[in-house]
């Protein structure tokens, strides 16, 4: 599968998807204008990517500074997705970034990972 | 079939939806509890549907809202730098911190108040082109403001030629010390001003500006004045306009102090002792003194020792002590710390 790299724009984050090192990195604020129409495409990629690894180390670096409710919803599928993956017996890295003094973008990377059952999840604080 | 944020939802439906069409539920009564199951959830799934939709349209109200603001801010930020120009810092400042309302209000505080003008400015300038005339006003008003700063004098106005600042308000280091750093400034000023002097000279100003400085300390009227409309953070009383008298009858590249001021300042500058005049709108005569020099290091380029702290004061001036007025020092010294061992013992 071919690497994915979709400059971040005002609206949409910075998608940085290593299908051959299985390394993924979502970076900066998402409110896309069609969240479907933008995640639509990157998801179903990662998702067939993910379904047919098996034993092998996956690593999900999330940066985001700012995103919507249907982002949020995207992201929620995300980590399910991760997660299954990980249940499938690969080793998966999920690493949630956030800004100094962002206590917000924390709490919800803390939120998000509640659910996980197989994924490693690390809080990571970004400096100045 | 098109990516959708609610798929998973969606396919649970989807298979709870065949398990009742296809009647695996056999008994009618659990079958009837299914379906309203999926009614309940089709309805959650719809709810939280709109929820998303709902949230996400008033983020984006919120969001525009937040960057008008920024702009608006940064529009108020560059508005207020502009009219910080307008302002002597300190007033700004206190007004920008909300530490001063603005309201016609005034109080009564003990200032040192200092004028300035150009000694024969109409003479001195009629020579001048209204561009060069400016180009040498704005010069002088830069440099001078520049150093009023540095010492943290409050700049009342420009009038024409002249400047009006003042120590004490709305920050005070102490009456003594206003006093003090006024004076300081006023020496820096000039010698500044000869420095100038030599500049406009050499670019072919046959009469560079000389600057006349009046300085005067006591209790002024200080604060907000003039309409709701239109107000003015300047001061006001007998004692401003002693300081306007001063510098009026101060000599071309002078200070000219009362004696309010001079008494705070008089361990640290060498001044003569004018004849007492009188002055126009005040009754009593006013005694005022001339400064020859301050003994600062930094300002001074006087031979000199002086030291002071409290049980001391030594000021030794190499300009003012001939040979015998050596001698004599010597003499002096030599007692004194005689009696300052004795005193040790």
């Amino acid at each position: 599968m071919e690497n994915l790299n979709i400059q971040a724009t005002q609206r949409t984050p910075e998608v940085d998807f290593n299908f051959e090192k299985s390394i993924f990195f979502l970076r900066g604020e998402s409110y896309p204008e069609d969240v479907t129409s933008f995640y639509g495409p990157v998801i179903s990629q990662l998702r067939e990517h993910l379904a047919s690894r098996e034993g092998v180390e996956i690593s999900f670096g999330f940066e985001l500074i700012y995103f919507n409710s249907s982002t949020a919803k995207i992201l929620f599928g995300l980590f399910e997705n991760l997660d299954e993956a990980a249940s499938a017996g690969n080793k998966v890295n999920i690493t949630w970034a956030f800004e100094e003094d962002d206590d917000n973008m924390e709490e919800m990377g803390a939120e998000f990972a509640e659910d996980l059952e197989h994924a490693d999840f690390q809080l990571k604080q970004l400096k100045g | 079939m098109a990516f959708e944020i609610f798929e998973r939802e969606l396919a649970v439906l989807k298979d709870a939806t065949a398990v009742l069409e296809k009647g695996e539920i056999v008994d009618a009564s659990d079958a009837q509890r299914y379906a309203q199951l999926i009614k309940d959830y089709e309805k959650l799934l719809k709810s939280s549907r709109r929820l998303v939709r709902l949230s996400d349209r008033t983020e984006e109200k919120l969001n525009k809202l937040a960057r008008s603001f920024d702009e608006k801010n940064r529009m108020l930020e560059g508005l207020s730098v502009k009219l910080s120009k307008y302002l002597s810092p300190q007033v700004y400042h206190s007004i920008f911190s909300g530490e001063q309302d603005v309201v016609l209000s005034t109080k009564r505080k003990k200032l040192t108040v200092f004028f300035s003008d150009i000694k024969d400015f109409t003479g001195t300038t009629e020579h001048l082109q209204p561009e060069d005339l400016a180009e040498v006003l704005n010069r002088y008003f830069s440099e001078m403001s520049k150093i009023a700063l540095q010492y943290g004098a409050t700049i009342d106005k420009f009038i024409g030629d002249a400047m009006v600042m003042f120590f004490g308000d709305p920050e005070s280091k102490g009456v003594q010390e206003d006093a003090r750093i006024c004076v300081q400034m006023a020496v820096a000023m000039q010698r500044r001003m000869r420095e100038l002097e030599q500049i406009w000279r050499e670019s072919g100003n046959e009469k560079p500006f000389r600057m006349r400085i009046g300085i005067n300390t006591g209790y002024c009227n200080v604060g907000n004045f003039g309409s709701d409309q239109r107000m003015d953070y300047t001061i006001i009383g007998s004692e401003v306009n002693l300081a306007a008298r001063l510098e009026s009858k101060a000599k071309a590249g002078g200070i000219l102090m009362s004696y309010e001021t001079y008494a705070l300042v008089r361990d640290m500058v060498d001044a003569t002792e004018r004849a007492p005049v009188k002055v126009k709108g005040i009754d009593r005569e006013i005694r005022s003194f001339a400064l020859n020099d301050i003994y600062d290091e930094k300002l001074s380029e006087r031979r000199f020792l002086r030291n002071s702290r409290e049980g001391m004061i030594l000021l030794l001036d190499k300009d003012k002590l001939d040979q015998e007025g050596c001698q004599q020092a010597v003499t002096d010294l030599e007692a004194a710390l005689h009696e300052i061992k004795g005193w040790l013992e």
